[in-house]
């Protein structure tokens, strides 16, 4: 490998990865959040906490069926969950309303909850679901133009891993190297540890990113291959098991669940999860009982869970379908790992929370790689020299996606409990605390000194996320003290992991204000994901 | 590099690039010996990682008509299989 | 509790691996290793990685196994590069307590 090359190859990484840097660093630490996403839905309703899982439940949620939709085609009942407090019951109702925006037609639903059988209707919010899609598709932009910038900072990053390894002289010589208190050289150090330890996980989320795309972004091939129709393509590969819905048969009684649930349970060794009625209440009924299947990230992804089906007025078991054992291709192996890896669906907590702190580890590595450009430049100045208007607004941007998107997403979670239940499109008045208050810390950022601007940030961002379970137990129920005493898992762990966001940021506050020893200031540990960037100072040099 | 050389190769990355896997993943997709479902995802697999590839290579030499002209060679290159592998 | 072990072991082995390499050890010993020693810390070393993929590989199944060991390799990793400058000792003691408590709390537990 010549010297030009690496040269040329570390002038792409600096300027691929400054370029949609900064989205970058939002996706990672939205797309973070995203594996999380149904535990801060599950938060941010707390109308739905005071609901657990009763024999009777299932009960309960046929008499709200056969109260609201006794005629439906269908019925689709989730219990429970560790992740989700109350019942879902979605229905299809026999006659189809016209869908709007052409999507697949979803019918209708109602939450209620597990052990009173009231159907509980939570205060109007996103949830979770606004940060997960975020992270893929923007806000406020048309969604395919969201889509497609986020795929071409995808690409970027791809473009960023592989120059990125090609420019790193010594890989595994430098593997366990971190010089602290060398400004430039400690940030790239820090750069280098975050991006090389976890590589794997940045190639898989970034590559699988792009495959879950492909369709969007690659669909020539499936053009080529199928001339005729591309949905053909997808019929073949991505089939639903073909249940051909039969019309509504004559009323009839049907049979009772229970009994069969217990069968399905004993013959899985699992609990039932979901339990689905094709037209209810007539004499061709048909029922059918999922359980959840074991993570096996090779196998296809949709529609493979164990399920039972028995006839719905005389109980009869008719088929026993497994996850499909086809033989999977070698190619689309690697296509469902990737995709699986990416979303982590399969996953127990555990492997939530590990990929929780891979993504991290992957917003540590965007943000030290910002903060390295900043403080690269910022040190190239000559004694004296002040820094340009560019350096200026890059340092601003910085500041304003690190730390303004912290505080930004801590307003949100306060927003959702403060903003009154009634309010109208309260839904969209939760984003629109979000987008604001984003917008004001980067007006802030590219208004104030660098140095007393990333003070300011990193003191509000901890006092908010502080603040999140502290208003929490203002004004719920259902706060931390009461989620460990219900040994409730999912709900402690949103407030926990706000406990810590405000632990990291403390922390970054006190290494900010401390006065810069002689030789020795630069930060220690990457808290979490905001960084300590006291070596960014312009002040740096010269001080 | 100069500013116009920059231009250029930026161009050659990302409609080159583009264009390049686009090829990549219909040359395969008709070509390879295997289910049609099998060739096309394979293809997307490979046609991903190529316009990568194109981006690093389009920065990497020296020119940058030597960048346009790789890979425009082999866009070429999977132009010529998709015409030999696509049904008449 | 396993993984837990699994984790502690691979930052032992990291640790060791560190070990073997000329820079940190002075870092981590306060000395330079010769050759023989240094080899069997990166023998070692690998050896710990090794048991430690066998114990995640209990846990999931293959294909993810294989990346999630990876993955606990770089959480064992982390923290060692940022032990190292500050606490050499620290990650020295810590590298021999650590799978030594994790296996007897696994062990104490199963």
């Amino acid at each position: 490998m010549n010297g030009s090359f690496r040269q040329s190859m570390a002038w792409l990484h600096t300027w691929v990865g400054l370029l949609l840097g900064w989205l970058l660093v939002a996706i990672f630490i939205t797309g973070t959040s995203a594996y999380f996403r149904e535990e801060i839905t599950l938060w941010m309703e707390p109308e739905t906490h005071d609901s657990t899982l009763t024999p009777n439940t299932l009960d309960m949620a046929v008499a709200v069926l056969n109260d609201k939709a006794s005629d439906a085609r269908s019925w689709d009942i989730s219990l429970p969950s560790a992740r989700h407090t109350v019942a879902e019951l979605r229905w299809q109702p026999l006659q189809q309303r016209q869908q709007q925006g052409g999507g697949r037609n979803r019918g209708e639903s109602v939450s209620m909850d597990a052990d009173s059988g009231q159907v509980v209707e939570p205060r109007d919010t996103a949830g979770g679901n606004f940060l997960y899609r975020f992270h893929y598709q923007l806000h406020g932009v048309p969604r395919e133009v969201g889509r497609w910038v986020v795929c071409l900072a995808t690409m970027f990053m791809l473009i960023a891993i592989i120059s990125g390894v090609i420019t790193h002289k010594k890989i595994f010589k430098d593997f366990f190297t971190f010089r602290p208190g060398k400004g430039q050289r400690s940030w790239l150090d820090a750069h280098n540890a975050t991006a090389v330890l976890a590589l794997p996980f940045h190639f898989m989320i970034t590559y699988s990113g792009l495959l879950l795309f492909m369709t969007m972004l690659m669909p020539w091939g499936i053009d080529a291959a199928y001339p005729e129709n591309r949905r053909d393509f997808f019929s073949e590969v991505f089939s639903r098991g073909g249940e051909e819905a039969q019309r509504p048969g004559n009323p009839a009684e049907m049979v009772d669940i229970k009994p069969l649930i217990a069968q399905t349970e004993a013959h899985f060794g699992k609990p039932v999860t979901r339990i689905g009625v094709t037209n209810p209440n007539r004499d061709n009924a048909v029922i059918s009982l999922r359980v959840d299947r074991d993570p096996a990230i090779t196998a296809r992804q949709r529609g493979g869970d164990p399920v039972q089906v028995y006839n719905g007025v005389n109980g009869e078991l008719q088929e026993t379908l497994l996850p499909s054992e086809d033989p999977v291709s070698p190619s689309w192996r690697i296509y469902n790992v990737f995709t699986s890896l990416h979303m982590a669906r399969f996953a127990d907590p555990l492997t939530r929370w590990l990929f929780f702190l891979f993504g991290i580890a992957g917003s540590a590595m965007a943000i030290t790689g910002m903060l390295l450009w900043v403080n690269k430049r910022t040190q190239q100045l000559k004694r004296d020299q002040v820094p340009g208007s560019s350096l200026k607004l890059v340092k601003g941007l910085n500041m304003a996606t690190i730390s303004g998107l912290m505080i930004a997403i801590a307003a949100y979670f306060i927003g959702n409990r403060l903003l009154p239940v009634t309010l109208e499109n309260r839904g969209d008045q939760e984003i629109q605390v979000f987008f604001l208050v984003w917008l004001a810390a980067l007006i802030h950022a590219l208004l104030r000194p660098n140095r007393s601007g990333w003070q300011e940030q990193v003191a509000l961002g901890t006092v908010l996320w502080l603040a999140v379970p502290v208003i929490n137990v203002l004004t719920t129920d259902s706060h931390l003290f009461t989620a460990v005493a219900w040994q409730h898992p999912a709900l402690a762990s949103v407030d926990l992991v706000c406990l810590a966001f405000a632990g990291a940021g403390g922390y970054t506050f006190w290494r900010l204000i401390r006065k810069p020893a002689p030789a020795k200031h630069a930060p220690r540990k990457k808290p979490a994901k905001r960084t300590a960037p006291s070596t960014t100072a312009p002040a740096g040099e010269n001080s | 590099m100069t500013p116009l050389s920059i231009t250029s190769r930026t161009l050659a990355a990302a409609l080159g690039g583009y264009a390049l896997s686009a090829l990549c993943a219909m040359a395969l997709a008709v070509i390879l010996p295997m289910p049609r479902n099998e060739a096309v995802i394979t293809g997307i697999l490979v046609a991903f990682l190529l316009c990568a590839c194109a981006a690093i290579w389009a920065f990497s030499v020296r020119s940058a008509w030597r960048a346009w002209g790789g890979i425009a060679l082999v866009s070429l290159v999977f132009g010529a299989l998709y015409l030999i592998g696509s049904p008449p | 509790m396993i993984l837990l072990f699994a984790v502690c072991l691979a930052f032992s082995g990291m640790t060791l691996l560190a070990l073997a390499m000329k820079r940190h050890q002075p870092q981590i010993l306060d000395r330079k290793l010769p050759e023989p020693r240094a080899r069997l810390a990166r023998w070692s070393g690998w050896a710990c990685l090794a048991v430690s993929l066998v114990c995640v590989l209990q846990v999931w199944p293959t294909g993810l196994a294989l990346f999630m060991a990876i993955g606990l390799f770089a959480f064992a990793g982390l923290p060692l590069v940022f032990l190292l400058p500050y606490q050499q000792r620290l990650a020295w003691r810590l590298a021999m307590a650590l799978p030594i408590a994790s296996g007897a709390l696994a062990l104490v537990s199963a």
